[in-house]
């Protein structure tokens, strides 16, 4: 029993550790690129839905949608200003940009927001629903099911959509794609906005039980590189593969050895996968 | 950026260019890890006249943050009674002049950043650094530069290596723990409840780890069953294997010594599946005004250790709660008092030399001012650096404020058992 509640809770986090990792590999699957400030979108995404609560009274999960939204913008215009013009630079200029951009936005953040921790009350934050023996915790079920949502909403769009289908004709042949008449760039800066606002998006909805500062960013990047390439990197499967186990490993491990250690047992599984298939569980074929 | 140099120097000087592509991209994280690591040095408007330069290194951005402003602010205000009143009085009316520098919740970013107030602005002490982890490792660097470093930190260790330049103006963590204990002990019997066994769980830095053993010593010492006793990372994302594993004991109280977003997580969660045991906390984040907000009625009647509190000297700390809008929590309080003890120190050296103010450390005993809001009343280090007079006691949630509850002699109002 103990083992299933193990699963269940860590199947709840895992939900949305998949919804801020999909962002990430989504980046790399369309551009190539690796973009290390993926988790202060994540940051700023808690702190606009943090605001829409304090000052609109919106609930974080409602908020969340107003976090996707601003994010999306953010992330079109850091694409068409930053990101594009390294597009075709060696790997160094690359990982600068994006590093920079972390330290720039992290940095902005403390001067803006002031370093303090804060927190919404909502009144469904200390509630929890039974199963029979088992407990589930009504803020992560909210998150979880918001995630799936998202999830949901992408996959609709990537394979339903016009633009989602550009999207993934760009990621395969930007070449090719040009030729049939698809704008690369615009379908570049889409997939930049699209990632960035998933990640701010599942910054929002876990914001009912966790709280937003600066650099929360650094507590969540390890874990979203870990889901990334646990899972294949740049596949949008293995992002939600991989969220979902970072999260299931990291519970079960609690039961068998310290809770100290969980970050320890999920790296030993993360690197035993890694040794016997490189590209990761569901590795796409690049 | 010194390490950016030096690493462009070894690139150059390597024996081939073929390793070029990797040593580069190394040579970007490096810059990236020095540009993080860059700490932010401000600096207090030049009083005029002669000054005397006081480090403060505090833990301004990151996962201590909310704790270093508010050290950083019970500095500020006695800085500036200080001066106010003329300075120091035998260095012909010195002005204190603070110099704060963020330690960024990093330990070794801590030791870098003392080192350079030492180097670059002759600082005649240090305050700080809140957390004891990052003490531990700014201690480091002020004894090497025989600096004295005046703490409010918890940790046993601080004080138990034999320093001679690091002086703790309060408990060490063994005994905030054994009285954490022994208080709730005494608390829960004069409501009738004895208690046989108990929970612990504690973040897993310097802070938590010495403040469980005081309680798990205390515990074996009174004969009472610590059913569960469990660290956690400092960062961690997710409490619910925590609590997953309070419930299925049968513990009758719990004490977690947890930092604010920890602790606020622990106690939700317990909420979330109906635990109303009750809960003292091991000060850290269960004293602090950002608490109460987080968790509203929830906070009500928690218990929790504390250093000190600001109702003991309500005529000091009022002038903190007018200045910055909230109560003055102990670490910004604790923080008054080293530097009102440092200045005392100044004027009974009558120079601002480190090795003069170490020794005035070290024998006078300080009393009056800032003193007056320590549970002991005073302050008198003895030779390891602790404060000898101090004690730790218990404080309640009620309402907006806290209350000291115990020990008796101390107490403002009486405890309140589990909603009793």
């Amino acid at each position: 029993m103990a083992f299933l509640q193990a699963v269940l809770d860590g199947l709840m986090i895992g939900g949305v550790y998949a919804v801020i990792s999909i962002g990430l590999t989504l980046v790399f699957g369309v551009m190539g690129i690796i973009n290390f400030a993926q988790a202060e979108f994540l940051m700023l995404g808690m702190f606009i839905a943090y605001f829409a609560w304090q000052f609109l009274g919106l609930d974080p999960l409602i908020g969340s949608v107003l976090s996707f939204a601003i994010i999306f913008g953010v992330g079109v215009l850091v694409q068409m200003t930053l990101i594009q013009r390294v597009l075709h630079a060696p790997p160094v200029a690359q990982i600068f940009v994006t590093v920079g951009l972390l330290i720039v936005i992290e940095n902005l953040a403390l001067i803006a927001f002031g370093s303090d921790f804060r927190s919404v009350s909502t009144p469904y934050q200390t509630s929890a629903l039974r199963l029979g023996p088992l407990f589930l915790s009504v803020p992560y079920l909210a998150a979880f099911l918001m995630s799936l949502l998202s999830g949901c909403a992408l996959w609709l769009f990537t394979n339903k959509t016009w633009y989602g289908r550009a999207m993934r004709a760009t990621a395969q042949d930007p070449m090719a794609a040009h030729l049939m008449g698809i704008d690369a760039d615009r379908m570049r800066q889409i997939a930049f906005g699209l990632g960035v606002g998933l990640t701010a998006f599942g910054g929002a909805v876990i914001l009912p039980y966790f709280t937003v500062q600066p650099t929360v960013g650094q507590q969540f990047v390890v874990l979203m590189f870990t889901a990334v390439v646990l899972g294949g990197l740049g596949s949008v499967a293995g992002a939600v593969v991989g969220g979902l186990a970072v999260g299931v490993i990291q519970s079960v491990s609690t039961l068998f050895f310290p809770i100290q250690l969980q970050n320890l047992i999920l790296f030993i599984v993360f690197i035993t996968v890694l040794a016997l298939r490189p590209t990761g569980l569901l590795g796409a074929a690049r | 950026m010194k390490i950016c140099k030096t690493e462009e120097k070894a690139t150059s000087n390597g024996a081939g260019t073929r390793a070029g592509g990797t040593l580069s991209r190394r040579h970007v994280l490096a810059a990236g890890g020095a540009a993080l690591a860059m700490p932010y040095l401000s600096r207090t408007a030049r009083a005029q006249g002669s000054e005397v330069n006081v480090g403060v290194v505090v833990p301004l951005s990151g996962a201590n943050a909310q704790f270093g402003v508010n050290s950083r602010n019970g500095i500020q205000l006695v800085a500036d009674q200080i001066n106010e009143k003329g300075g120091i009085k035998s260095l012909g009316g010195a002005k204190i002049n603070l110099i704060i520098a963020d330690s960024t919740s990093t330990p070794t970013t801590a030791a870098t950043v003392g080192q350079r107030l030492v180097t670059q602005n002759q600082v005649v002490a240090i305050l700080g650094a809140y957390a004891s982890s990052l003490t531990l490792a700014l201690s480091e660097a002020t004894e090497r530069r025989q600096i004295p470093l005046l703490t409010m930190s918890f940790s046993d260790q601080i004080t138990g290596r034999g320093f001679k330049y690091v002086f703790q103006v309060i408990s060490k963590a063994s005994t905030i723990g054994a009285a954490q204990l022994e208080g709730t002990v005494e608390i829960a019997k004069a409501a009738g409840q004895k208690l046989e066994t108990v929970a612990i769980m504690y973040e897993d830095t310097a802070y938590g780890t010495s403040q469980a053993k005081g309680l798990r010593d205390t515990a074996a010492k009174h004969g009472i069953k610590v059913a569960m006793d469990e660290a956690y990372p400092l960062g961690i994302t997710d409490v619910t294997p925590l609590i997953n594993k309070l419930r299925a004991t049968d513990a009758q109280v719990v004490f977690p010594c947890s930092y604010l977003n920890d602790g606020l997580q622990i106690i939700r969660s317990m909420r979330q599946q109906d635990i109303t045991l009750p809960v003292i906390g091991g000060a850290g984040g269960y004293v602090i005004p950002d608490f109460k907000k987080g968790l509203g009625e929830f906070a009500e009647g928690v218990l929790s250790v504390a250093p000190g509190n600001y109702d003991l000297a309500p005529e000091l700390t009022n002038a903190f709660k007018e200045r910055y809008g909230y109560f003055m929590v102990h670490e910004a309080l604790e923080h008054a008092v080293c530097l009102d003890v440092l200045a005392q120190a100044l004027e009974a050296a009558g120079k601002a030399d480190p090795a003069a103010v170490r020794e005035a450390l070290s024998t006078e005993r300080f009393e009056g001012g800032w003193c007056n809001a320590m549970p002991g009343g005073a302050v008198d280090f003895d030779e390891t650096g602790l404060n000898s007079l101090a004690k730790p006691m218990m404080v309640q949630w009620r309402g907006e404020d806290l209350v000291t509850v115990w020990p008796d002699d101390l107490a403002k109002a009486k405890p309140v058992w589990n909603g009793a």
